[in-house]
């Protein structure tokens, strides 16, 4: 019986960006956000408050995923920055802070949404095209005939995560196991294609952090019994492997509805295991070496199997499944009936090893693109965090080889770029406005909102009450002891620039970054010798940054144009 | 479904003071006298007794997440090394406060997190100098000293306090030399070493009565071992007894020399009874059962490779303990082989089988009619017709049993060992055909019946052929337990073995169940920590000195840089550039001082358990005076080699200096105990950096209930 009632009217709301209410879960969502961002951010106990696991993060993928939102203007915000974290991986919080920076310094602007909006799109072109061109004082390109640039990157990234836990040895282990794991995936010969593989990473909590490692090829996690019974190796340069998608325990999982009669003395599980036995004779006779299986393989198909010399691994589990035929060459097989011997597939070697309490199988492929890095760390919330630091430093590395270049990190990008944007609006708004509408007035205002928007999301970066700088050469980030005197000897307080490029020995006219100063052009074109010679710069992932800004502001841009919620309440 | 955050860092630190609070209720259980504690519940009246970290955090309800974050670091050392745990809680504890100190003098959190971690580091590097290898402990053939004879001497806790025990009992450990001096000594329970029990001789009738017989003796000793722990006596090195000129250097790989008037003699650990009495910290009944283990051990794995080059390790993984409630202490020991209970019935099964090799097969699984392998799907909709009635529905059970039955009769199998249950009209049916089943049996025991017998384990009686069946295993009755219990009154303990096999039961007796889990802790607590020091071929010289070390070296880091001011100080920061790289200097000291009152704490906490002292008070002030003069002395190091020195010539010089020859060290194992503290010191900073708690999917209205102050919703 259904009930009927009554559908409740919508709700409608007008200008939602007014209400008191918004702008305050804004703040907190920004808080959130803000306390998090770089190597000396604050971190985030996220629990259900009933005993469920912890997650300690500063991290916005596992922010993110577990902050369910009400507020829809907050949810578009977290939405679009869940979909640049998905593909690109790193960059999250920044594209948070900065879209919700800029909704903030463009409120209080006070120019019309349509205006604001027009002048917000040239501002970001304007960002976008300057961060493209050769002529970019905050983009380094990458040589990968060298390591320095992408150890630097990730070891950026590390640092980045404090949650992490690493000391400073740890971070320089993990790093190049990051870089030699990226490096392992690169197939050797590469012709006008690469085609990555992958790195698998593989969990051993509870061991100290620098017994991760890296190896090429597969492993398998495997119970000790069964150590004992993988047969001693046959000298062969290559064997055969066959790899099942379709579980080999003998069940009959697909009997479908209703009831299945049989007579007595009819088995049907003996007639499966017969067609299994017969599926093994098969393999047998094709002469393969090793049969793995997603799932379960029936216990006496493994014994037929083993006293006719073949290896048989199940278990295996779906993630290892692509990396495994990738690795291998092997098509997964999925029905019982009869293999085409095109399936089959081939690797090196292999052999057993033990890491910490955990027996593996070890796959060696005759060509490297697949590698697992066997990741420790002391405890589960660490070592979850660590994993999400390394997939995303790998993603990073991935998207460096597309567009190889890096950004400066530290905060000297976005103080660089605030210098660079105020400059050419007030130098040549002609050609930034291209005559659609807007007056120079919008467009210093706006291009004040925007650079203070950059500004103070650099600015975030300082969680322990310090002052920020910048210099009037390069438009860097340099950060200060609250309280300092104004008219001291700047170079004896300072010490590097955020990125590490610069030292504070050279006369570079700081000036704090709140105050209001005089537009300056910050020296463009960096110099080549200046990536070769630092070997302790830190770096972000161009890719990624440059996609954070383009979502940040349009992600502004459609709250801001937001002029009414309508809620179903039904 | 909304989100909750609340801000847990206002004024001060919520989550430090829980840590804190949480870590107080450890402070018992460290060093080697643990009182226990009594767990209640409020509702169910149910209580536990516990005496170690790990049961306290188990027992206790940790909902709130800073307490699950504890848990869960204490549970990972617990899982990982089996000891430390009352070291990492405790540690906890004080640095947590450490930290809080850090926040009251105004320190930037960073700043405590970099240096407090930099500082952590700078001790692990210090204290590599009190590395004591562990050299070929299984060379002496002829290694006849027992653990029993050296159980009276109490081990020290901190290496200034020591005073000598009684050495009356070094006598009648040498006179007993002679009389084993052949072969591998085994030590019954009277502590007397006894020949090394040939294999499947029924001798345990005899064994008995000798036990029972000196059982008075022994519960005397160990009560005398208890007081005498209380006080707190000591020990003494016998490297150190001899020599004039006591100059300590560290060697370049780290290991301690000295050098003295002749050779360099290498400081080290050389015989498997002084590192077993170092390392037991007091628990010396645990550690007597962990010796017979590893001797039953090393024994079999002699027959296997005669004798080969590889260091022996205990294998842990073929150790099995079997807890016996309600018996008396005494009946605690260490046999060779496989030790379970069987049904009386099986008596005359036994009987028969007992003197002969006895052929095996075992079962991964469950031994019933119904049971499937893991990962088989059984489909709920076939039903099976027949058109006679002469098939019962119980019949297909019967066929199974009978199936079996013939598949063992065919291989002449007369042992099944199942990892599973097993059917009972099975086992009946076996039982009338002289045949034995035994289930719920241990996986690492059919591993090692496997690897002995060369049986090979299957899921299925059906796939039982010649290459799986084992053979050469015996089967003879165990001594005769008394089982108090009435529900095991049935029941007869029986012992498996085969030769070559490395399993070691150890059986584990107390008269008060309640105390069971606790003493069951304790052996693998033993255990652990040796297996840990023969894998690791070292130790720390131990009782405290370790921790001493840091203490004194840290309070030089800190004075060091009052001094000097900024030098080479920026590298102690995770990112250089920050202004916060310049500010260490101003922090540096604070910090690190801030650092040793944890290690401060942590010494007094750990002299004041032991008694010996009244009051922590007390005990921090003779701390106090140690240090000072460890940091007057330049090298904290060489000063505290020197107070061991100082103390054997000086003090007890006289006479019995060539009997502390023999009287052992405390040692400390090398790896747990760095983890514990670096795991405390990950949990206190991860929780320190830590400014809100998001609580995700909670309505309004259940947190307005509870707490609504300080939440915010989005």
């Amino acid at each position: 019986m259904s009930r009927l009632e009554a559908k409740r009217p919508s709700l409608c709301k007008s200008e939602p960006l007014t209400s008191e209410r918004v702008k305050a879960t804004l703040s907190v969502l920004k808080g959130v956000v803000t306390s998090c961002y770089g190597p000396a951010g604050r971190l985030k106990q996220l629990h259900n408050g009933r005993g469920g696991s912890v997650c300690t993060t500063s991290q916005s993928a596992a922010l993110l995923a577990s902050l369910p939102v009400t507020q829809p203007i907050l949810k578009i915000l977290t939405t679009s920055v869940q979909n640049h974290v998905s593909c690109f991986s790193d960059c999250g919080l920044f594209t948070a802070i900065l879209c919700c920076n800029l909704v903030e310094k463009v409120q209080g602007v006070g120019l019309t949404t349509t205006t604001a909006i027009k002048l917000n799109k040239h501002l970001l072109s304007l960002c976008t095209e300057y961060l493209k061109s050769e002529i970019c004082g905050c983009r380094i390109p990458i040589d990968f005939g060298s390591t320095q640039l992408l150890l630097c990157l990730v070891r950026s990234l590390l640092t980045s995560k404090p949650a992490c836990m690493l000391t400073r040895e740890e971070v320089e282990h993990i790093s190049t196991l990051i870089l030699r794991a990226f490096l392992l995936t690169v197939p050797e010969n590469a012709k006008d294609r690469i085609i990555l593989g992958k790195s698998i990473i593989v969990p051993l909590k509870g061991q100290r952090v620098i017994d991760s490692t890296v190896l090429p090829g597969v492993l398998i996690e495997i119970p000790e019994v069964q150590v004992m019974k993988i047969l001693p190796i046959k000298k062969s340069d290559s064997f055969k492997v066959a790899l099942f998608c379709a579980s080999l325990s003998g069940d009959l999982s697909e009997t479908g509805e209703g009831t299945v009669v049989l007579s007595h003395g009819v088995s049907l599980e003996n007639a499966v295991l017969d067609q299994l036995l017969n599926l093994g004779r098969q393999l047998v006779s094709d002469q393969v070496d090793l049969v793995m299986c997603q799932k379960v393989i029936h216990p006496s198909l493994k014994q037929f199997l083993r006293t006719h010399g073949v290896i048989a691994m199940d278990r295996v589990g779906v993630a290892l499944m692509e990396p495994l035929s990738k690795m291998t060459g092997t098509q997964p097989i999925g029905s019982l009936n009869s293999v085409s011997p095109s399936s089959y597939g081939s690797v090196k070697d292999w052999c057993t090893a033990k890491f910490g309490f955990k027996h593996f199988f070890h796959l060696i492929p005759n060509e490297t693109t697949v590698c697992s890095l066997l990741l420790c760390n002391r405890n589960d919330t660490a070592w979850d965090e660590l994993k999400l630091t390394c997939q995303t430093a790998l993603h990073a590395l991935q998207l460096t080889i597309k567009e190889p270049y890096v950004l400066l990190g530290g905060g000297c990008t976005e103080t660089h770029l605030a210098a660079y944007i105020r400059h050419k609006t007030r130098d040549e708004p002609e050609s930034i406005l291209k005559g659609d509408g807007c007056t120079q007035t919008e467009l210093q205002l706006m291009s004040e909102a925007f650079c203070s928007a950059l500004e103070t999301l650099a600015g975030s970066l300082e969680h322990d009450g310090g002052e920020i700088l910048t210099d009037r050469k390069y438009g860097h980030f340099w950060s200060v002891q609250a309280d300092s005197p104004s008219a001291v000897n700047w170079p004896d307080l300072l010490s590097r620039c955020g990125c590490g490029l610069y030292s504070s020995q050279e006369e570079l006219g700081w000036c704090f970054l709140r105050g209001a100063h005089h537009p300056f052009m910050p020296q463009t074109c960096l110099p080549r010798e200046a990536s070769g010679s630092a070997n302790d710069l830190t770096l972000d992932c161009f890719t990624a940054k440059l996609s954070g800004l383009q979502v940040a502001v349009e992600t502004a841009n459609l709250i801001l144009d937001l002029s009414y919620v309508i809620e179903d309440r039904n | 479904m909304v989100m909750a955050c609340r801000v847990i860092n206002k004024r001060r630190h919520m989550g430090l003071q829980q840590l804190s609070s949480f870590a107080e209720t450890g402070r018992t259980f460290l060093g080697p006298v643990k009182s226990s504690k009594f767990i209640q519940d409020e509702e169910c009246h149910e209580s536990v007794l516990i005496s170690s970290a790990v049961r306290l955090l188990e027992n206790l309800d940790l909902t709130n997440a800073v307490g699950q974050l504890l848990n869960e670091a204490v549970q990972a050392q617990n899982n990982m090394y089996r000891t430390g745990t009352s070291t990492l809680l405790f540690l906890v504890g004080a640095w947590s406060r450490a930290a809080e100190e850090c926040l009251h003098l105004g320190v930037p959190i960073s700043l405590v997190v970099s240096v407090m971690s930099e500082g952590l580091n700078s001790c692990i590097e210090e204290v590599v100098s009190l590395h004591v290898p562990i050299r070929n402990v299984f060379d002496l053939t002829d290694n006849t000293k027992t653990f029993s004879g050296l159980e009276t001497f109490n081990v020290s806790l901190f290496p200034f306090l020591q005073i000598p025990s009684g050495t009356g009992l070094r006598q009648e450990e040498h006179d007993l030399k002679d009389v084993t001096s052949q072969s591998l000594a085994v030590c019954s329970l009277s502590g007397r070493p006894v020949k090394s029990p040939k294999l499947f001789r029924p001798q345990a009738k005899v064994k008995t009565d000798k036990n029972t017989s000196q059982t008075p003796q022994v519960l005397k000793n160990s009560l005398l071992a208890d007081t005498r722990c209380r006080k707190s006596v000591l020990t003494h090195s016998r490297h150190f007894s001899s020599r004039d000129d006591n100059q300590w250097i560290s060697k370049p790989d780290g290991f301690l020399e000295q050098r003295g008037a002749a050779a360099p003699k290498t400081y080290r650990c050389d015989e498997l009874v002084e590192l077993e009495v170092g390392l037991s910290h007091g628990d010396h009944s645990s550690m007597k059962l962990v010796d017979e283990a590893v001797r039953l051990q090393c024994q079999s794995s002699g027959m296997q490779h005669g004798s080969s080059s590889r260091p022996f390790l205990l294998d842990i993984s073929r150790i099995f303990t079997w807890c016996l409630p309600g018996l008396p202490e005494t009946f605690s020991c260490v046999c060779p082989g496989y030790i379970t209970v069987v049904s009386i019935t099986s008596t005359a099964v036994i009987k028969e089988l007992q003197h002969q090799p006895t052929r095996v097969v075992l079962i991964e699984g469950d031994l019933t009619e119904n049971y499937r392998h893991l990962g088989f799907n059984q489909s709920t909709n076939i039903v099976t017709v027949s058109e006679s009635t002469k098939f019962q529905q119980d019949s297909l059970e019967e066929l199974w049993t009978s199936h079996v039955l013939q598949v063992l009769i065919r291989f002449n199998v007369n042992l099944v060992l199942a990892q599973g249950s097993v059917s009972e009209r099975l086992i009946e049916k076996c039982t009338q055909s002289k045949r034995l089943v035994i289930g719920s049996v241990n996986s690492n025991v059919m591993q090692a019946f496997a690897e002995a017998s060369g049986a090979v384990p299957v899921a299925y009686v059906t796939q039982v052929n010649e290459n799986c069946v084992g053979s050469g295993v015996y089967v003879t009755f165990w001594r005769n337990v008394p089982f108090s219990a009435s529900v095991q009154i049935q029941r007869i303990a029986i012992m498996l073995k085969t030769e070559g096999m490395n399993l070691v039961t150890v059986v584990l007796t107390s008269p008060i169940p309640a105390q069971m889990q606790a003493k069951e802790d304790r052996f693998w607590t033993c255990a652990y920590r040796l297996h840990c020091a023969l894998k690791e071929q070292k130790v720390f010289l131990g009782g405290g000195t370790v921790e001493f070390l840091c203490l004194s070296h840290l309070q030089i880091l800190a004075e060091r840089s009052l001094h000097k001011g900024n030098q080479g100080c920026s590298e102690w920061l995770r990112n250089t550039s920050s202004w916060l790289a310049s500010s260490v200097a101003l922090y540096r000291p604070t910090v690190l001082k801030c650092l040793a009152n944890g290690w401060h704490r942590y010494l007094s906490t750990l002299l004041c358990n032991t008694a010996s002292y009244s009051s922590e008070c007390e005990a921090s002030t003779l701390i106090q005076q140690h240090l000072q003069n460890a940091v007057d002395s330049g090298s904290p190091l060489s000063y505290i080699l020197n107070e061991y020195t100082k103390l054997n010539s000086g003090i007890f010089n006289s006479g019995i200096s060539d009997k502390l020859e023999e009287i052992p060290r405390v040692y400390d194992i090398v790896t747990p105990k760095i983890e514990a503290w670096r795991r405390a010191l990950d949990l206190v900073l991860l929780v320190l950096q830590t400014d809100s708690e998001i609580i995700t999917g909670l309505g309004h209205t259940q947190i307005n209930s509870q707490e609504s102050e300080g939440f915010l919703f989005l």
